[in-house]
């Protein structure tokens, strides 16, 4: 399909668009057009990645500019579709444009998923590969070998050499299995082949970490420019990430091996003191200078990274008390013996970073700066002493982070020491947290940096809480709602059992039997008229378990047994997703399944219930955060004094994303159906923050049901969606053709013209008005044409 | 500062040569559970607690100090220390690792000495060289041998007499700073301790005013004579922001008066502008949901069948076409719309009362309807 926005020739992959899709693509174009951020949110199962793409491409080739487009997405997954995606569209571009144009797009990945090398691939742990292959790549190991010396080298690494340094590989789209088997045919490592030509790409598609996470951030995005187009899918959870980014949390293990980290340090140094005195040095001798001279750029092998610095303390000398390795190794043991005391009290401690710091300077005499430069030191000294094992060195490393940001941030972090993993717990298992209170921190030097940034996602609703927290402003917020030949999704709110006793699960009655029994047959009944597939969501593990245990004890489960199969989905990953292929097989062969799940969990966030997999949803209570974490209550009281925003209503909107992203599991397509029950009186007043495409489909005789009337009203909407459903029906009205596509356009058109003659005739009026009135006084004027006027005037 | 305070200059230079001596002896606290002199172990004594001597920094646990020293100065329990302690120089560590709490007493005792701030150098070289030496001294101090420590220890004393003035001056300067920064950090913590108040009291107030408010609806329910009143009420309450306004209203004497003319207005409907027109409805007549309103448009005529092509598609379109929609329907309302509140003067209603004079209506209304034929013709 070929159509144009404005003057921009679009070439859309199939031969039908959604209206959706066309409205999206308008928005985009009008961010794109003014250079700024967009908030928008669009129906899951509308194809909002090939919509992005298909813009951004065709912006991309029809513009001189040639703005870079930098796909974020969150999961393996998801990176590997949008890229297929892409393949597909380019194809398509080439078929319809009958040449194939100049077009790279990459996606990339860490080290473990793109490895070719014979025994590191094999390793398990992503450290450990990263690591190995740092022992067979750095700069200094090769420079070992020029010298003679026996050591070991990754052969895909070393062909790349020989390659022009910005053609690795031809033009084109590359999957990640499609660069693997590049990189095996030619012999060339496929993770470096990314990232050095992740400068002459037209599209990269990478995992939010690398452009939100300061410290491989800097690494991997450093060079792009600045009218980079930066896309954040699935960016309901963005705050989260960020937050997670800049947060440490450091046990007593973790400074025990710290501190041996530290050692195996003071004696690599003193042996280089007498084998190799030159290097240390010269690295001395560059300290002297300034930071930034010590390494000549920073290169991608650099394995030990740095937080956030601001610019003027990178430019800057290091410090002379921490300039020779013995002193700064001092000094980083000093700082763990001092946290290791701190680790000792035995009560809960909160502190912001200020007072942190004037207690350690009277008990260590450590001093603020150079804390600050912690960490930039630390991959100095790593450097210089040609450490290949770094695995070893990690712990020590999270110290250092650790230390550079608490020097650097007064405000928005805070620490908090917990003793005991729980308020029961008789063995102290100390931890400190140092957490980020502010999204907006690790997210500032992405919007300060580039121009436009668009965050989108099913679920973003309400969208306005987005800008606030994360502390940007957008030229478009937009919801679209889905346009849908028949109601293809019923969104139900139950309020109540078939005995009128309300069911919720807060936290008074979430285990009185009549709640749970009542929630127990709320269950049976669905699971007796869904077809195939049925996904419960629980607001916790800690209540699932119990509930179950409770309805095992009732005999609820037998009843279900009789109906579906029932899985369950635990903590440990490798568990759930055999639950899940059991639960796919099911759903495929005979009577189908039910999938009890927790809505924080694996399944609410990345997993597709499409079709038969999942027909209902019963999310069963709100899925609240628990509250009573001391770093939620910290965040909770931040948010409120920075960004004036209540605490409940932050816990009220977090929970319904939760709750919309899982009601969002089932309907993957316009041609999908389901059922979606939100089981809880609390839902009624929190209605208004669901996404708008799921309030709107959301009838106001649905919105307070009892479980009778709920299964009735369900029964009947599987009867009706039963029927068979063409792809013709949906024609004109859910998906457009050419031709509905230049109706709709000529109709905005024409829309518009209206618009402006209105404004253009309300002018003329204006103008006529005093004119009028002058004419009264020169001429004697025509009685009709008088009242005419005067009538004008009053219309006005 | 105590510690120095008690040992003097000379204490502490023989503190660090006999530390220096016994450092490599130093043990490490292995189990923090055993005492090294005695054997006694913290299954034994809950509260074992255990004390060193910055002489030596050998750790024993509180029973064998009082047992050795409480008769008098006493020497080192440790074999191959020949240390002479006393009672009152043992104090408890702060850090698990010994050798670390030396080292920050030597700082201490050097960072008393070298106390130059970065503003008291030209440039920032300058300032970083000086904290190299500093830190190079220390280092001498803490780990070098014999030698280098007591060329280390001579240069600061040496350093001691050279700047006693700029020492002392920036000793005051540290502290006052110090007393900034600890004043900062209190009025930090009592400005959020403040807003976290604010934040309750806020809180609470706006739940007391919701169970107030509805209490008093409660109430109103309950006295209410008739429904009327409670109706108009409880309009009152949907806005949160006038709610107050009318609960002031209804507390003072004008409430029996609005009552009373509520009650007065039962059964007519208040459209704004058109009472006066009406006559109160005659009691005994048949209820009349409009309160007599009547529906023909007077200021424009709909004609039967319109023919005007541009609106054919609102006939036709599937877009727009569902059950119970009637193109009638649509037309006379965007007809009614676009007229609705049409001759209502707000600054006449409040001379006059309300309503029009006759005759000006009439005329208005004429010529709104040559504009409106006129409209229709487009």
């Amino acid at each position: 399909m070929e159509f144009n926005i404005d003057d921009l020739p679009i070439l859309f992959p199939y031969p039908r668009i959604y209206p959706e899709q066309y409205a999206y693509m308008v928005d985009l174009k009008k961010t794109l057009d003014a250079t700024g951020n967009a908030v928008l949110e669009m129906p899951s199962g509308t194809g909002k990645t090939i919509t992005l793409l298909s813009l951004i491409v065709a912006y991309q080739q029809y513009y001189p500019s040639h703005r870079k487009l930098i796909y974020c997405s969150r999961t393996m997954s998801e990176i590997e579709k949008a890229l297929v995606e892409l393949k597909a569209l380019m194809k398509f571009r080439t078929e319809r444009l009958g040449y194939e144009e100049e077009f790279r797009g990459l996606g990339l990945t860490s080290r473990k998923n793109l490895c070719l090398h014979p025994s590191v691939k094999r390793e398990k742990s992503g450290n450990v590969v990263d690591a190995r292959c740092r022992s067979l790549t750095a700069g200094f190991v090769r420079e070992k070998k020029e010298r003679g010396e026996d050591v070991d080298l990754c052969v895909y690494h070393d062909n790349l050499d020989n390659l022009e340094p910005h053609n690795l590989i031809p033009n084109g789209i590359w999957t990640l299995d499609d660069l693997l088997r590049y990189g095996e045919r030619n012999k060339q490592c496929p993770y470096f082949t990314a990232r050095r030509m992740m400068q002459f790409c037209n599209v990269i598609i990478y995992s939010y970490h690398y452009l939100l996470d300061p410290k491989i951030a800097e690494r991997v995005s450093k060079d792009l420019s600045k009218d980079c187009i930066i896309v954040f899918d699935e960016a309901h959870n963005i705050d989260n990430v960020c937050i997670e980014s800049l947060s440490t949390d450091i046990t007593e293990d973790s400074l025990r091996r710290a501190t041996r980290g530290a050692q195996n340090l003071e004696a690599k140094i003193s042996d280089m003191r007498e084998s190799d005195q030159k290097k240390l040095q010269d690295e001395y001798e560059k300290l002297v200078d300034g930071l930034r001279g010590a390494d000549e750029g920073r290169q991608e092998d650099a394995f030990m990274s740095n937080p956030t610095l601001p610019d003027d303390l990178l430019t800057e000398a290091v410090p002379g008390n921490i300039r020779r390795a013995e002193h700064f190794v001092a000094f980083l043991r000093r700082f763990i013996e001092y946290l290791k005391t701190r680790m000792k009290v035995r009560q809960v401690i909160s502190e912001t970073p200020p007072s942190f710091l004037s207690h350690l300077k009277e008990t260590t005499f450590i001093e603020k700066k150079p804390l600050r430069f912690c960490a930039e030191r630390l991959t100095s000294l790593v450097r210089t002493l040609e450490l290949t094992n770094i695995e070893d060195y990690q712990p020590l490393q999270e110290v250092a982070t650790f230390a550079t940001l608490v020097a650097t941030y007064e405000k928005g972090f805070l620490l908090i020491l917990e003793p005991y993993e729980s308020d029961t717990a008789e063995v102290p298992n100390p931890v400190l947290h140092f957490t980020c209170l502010d999204a907006a921190i690790a997210i500032k030097p992405v919007f300060d940096r580039f121009s436009s940034v668009i965050i989108t996602s099913g679920t973003i609703s309400p969208l306005e809480m987005y800008p606030k927290m994360l502390d940007f402003t957008t030229v478009v917020q937009e919801s679209y709602s889905m346009t849908l030949a028949r109601r293809s999704f019923l969104p139900m709110i139950v309020t109540r059992g078939s005995d009128q006793a309300t069911i919720s699960t807060s936290f008074q009655v979430r285990n009185e039997p009549s709640v749970v029994r009542n929630y127990g047959s709320l269950l049976t009944e669905l699971a007796r008229i869904t077809p195939d597939g049925m996904v419960v969501f629980f607001p916790s593990y800690l209540y699932m378990e119990s509930i179950i245990s409770m309805w095992q004890g009732m005999g609820i489960l037998d009843e279900v047994w009789k109906y579906k199969l029932i899985l369950v989905e635990t903590p440990d990953a490798q568990e759930t997703s055999l639950a899940l292929e059991t639960y796919r097989t099911a759903c495929c062969n005979g009577r189908g399944a039910i999938l009890l799940c927790v809505a924080r969990g694996k399944v609410s966030e990345g997993i597709d219930f499409d079709h038969q997999y999942g027909r209902t949803v019963l999310c069963i209570g709100v899925p609240f955060q628990y509250t009573e974490s001391r770093i939620l209550k910290a965040r909770l009281e931040f948010l409120r004094e920075t960004y004036r925003i209540r605490e409940n209503d932050f816990l009220s909107f977090d929970a319904m994303r939760h709750a919309a992203q899982c009601l969002g599991r089932v309907l993957r397509g316009k041609d999908d159906y389901g059922l979606m029950v939100l089981a809880d009186r609390r839902f009624q007043k929190k209605r208004n923050q669901l996404p708008k495409w799921i309030n709107q489909a959301l009838r106001d005789a649905d919105v307070n049901l009892s479980t009778d009337m709920a299964v009735s009203g369900a029964r009947r909407f599987l009867k009706s969606m039963a029927q068979p459903f063409r792809a013709k029906d949906q024609e004109g009205i859910s998906t457009w053709s050419m031709q509905d596509l230049r109706e709709h356009q000529a109709k905005m058109a024409h829309e518009e013209i209206q618009e402006l003659k209105a404004r253009q005739a309300a002018e003329e009026l204006e103008n006529s008005r005093p004119a009028a009135v002058r004419q009264d006084s020169d001429y004697e004027m025509d009685e009709d044409d008088e009242a005419e006027l005067m009538a004008l005037d009053v219309l006005q | 500062m105590s510690r120095k305070a008690a040992n003097g200059a000379r204490g502490a230079t023989a503190t660090a040569a006999a530390a220096g001596g016994s450092s490599s002896a130093l043990p490490a606290i292995s189990s923090d559970d055993m005492c090294p002199v005695c054997k006694t172990i913290r299954y034994l004594n809950k509260d074992m607690e255990f004390l060193i001597n910055p002489e030596c920094y050998h750790s024993m646990c509180s029973n064998c100090v009082n047992r050795l020293f409480n008769d008098g100065p006493n020497q080192c329990p440790y074999a191959s220390c020949n240390k002479t302690l006393r009672r009152r120089g043992f104090r408890a560590a702060f850090f698990g690792d010994l050798k670390v709490e030396r080292e920050v007493d030597i700082r201490k005792r050097v960072a008393a000495v070298f106390n130059q701030a970065e503003e008291d150098f030209e440039t920032l070289r300058d300032y970083n060289n000086y904290l190299n030496m500093v830190e190079d001294l220390t280092f001498d101090l803490v780990s070098g041998d014999d030698a280098s420590r007591s060329k280390a220890e001579a240069e600061l004393q040496r350093w001691e007499a050279e700047h006693k003035a700029d020492i002392e001056r920036n000793r005051k300067a540290g502290r006052e700073a110090e007393e900034i920064t600890r004043r900062r950090l209190a009025a930090e913590r009592e400005a959020a301790r403040q807003r976290r108040i604010e934040a309750i009291r806020e809180a609470e107030d706006e739940k007391r005013e919701r169970a107030l408010s509805r209490e008093q609806e409660l109430d109103n329910l309950a006295q209410a004579a008739d429904g009327q009143r409670v109706q108009l009420k409880r309009r009152g309450q949907t806005n949160r922001a006038t709610a107050a306004a009318v609960d002031a209203l209804m507390s003072s004497n004008s409430a029996a008066a609005s009552a009373a003319m509520a009650s007065a207005d039962v059964g007519r409907l208040s459209i704004r502008g058109l009472k006066e027109k009406r006559k109160p409805a005659a009691a005994e007549g048949p209820y009349d949901a409009f309160g007599g309103m009547d529906f023909v448009p007077s200021r424009y005529k709909l004609s039967e069948d319109l023919n005007v092509p541009w609106l054919d598609k609102y006939r036709i379109a599937r877009d727009y076409v569902t059950g119970g929609y009637s193109f009638d329907e649509y037309t006379s309302r965007a007809m009614y719309e676009a007229f609705a509140g049409l001759g209502v003067f707000i600054e006449d209603e409040k001379e006059v009362g309300i309503g029009l004079d006759a005759s000006r209506v009439s005329a208005i209304s004429a010529g709104i309807a040559a504009v409106g034929d006129k409209m229709e013709l487009d």
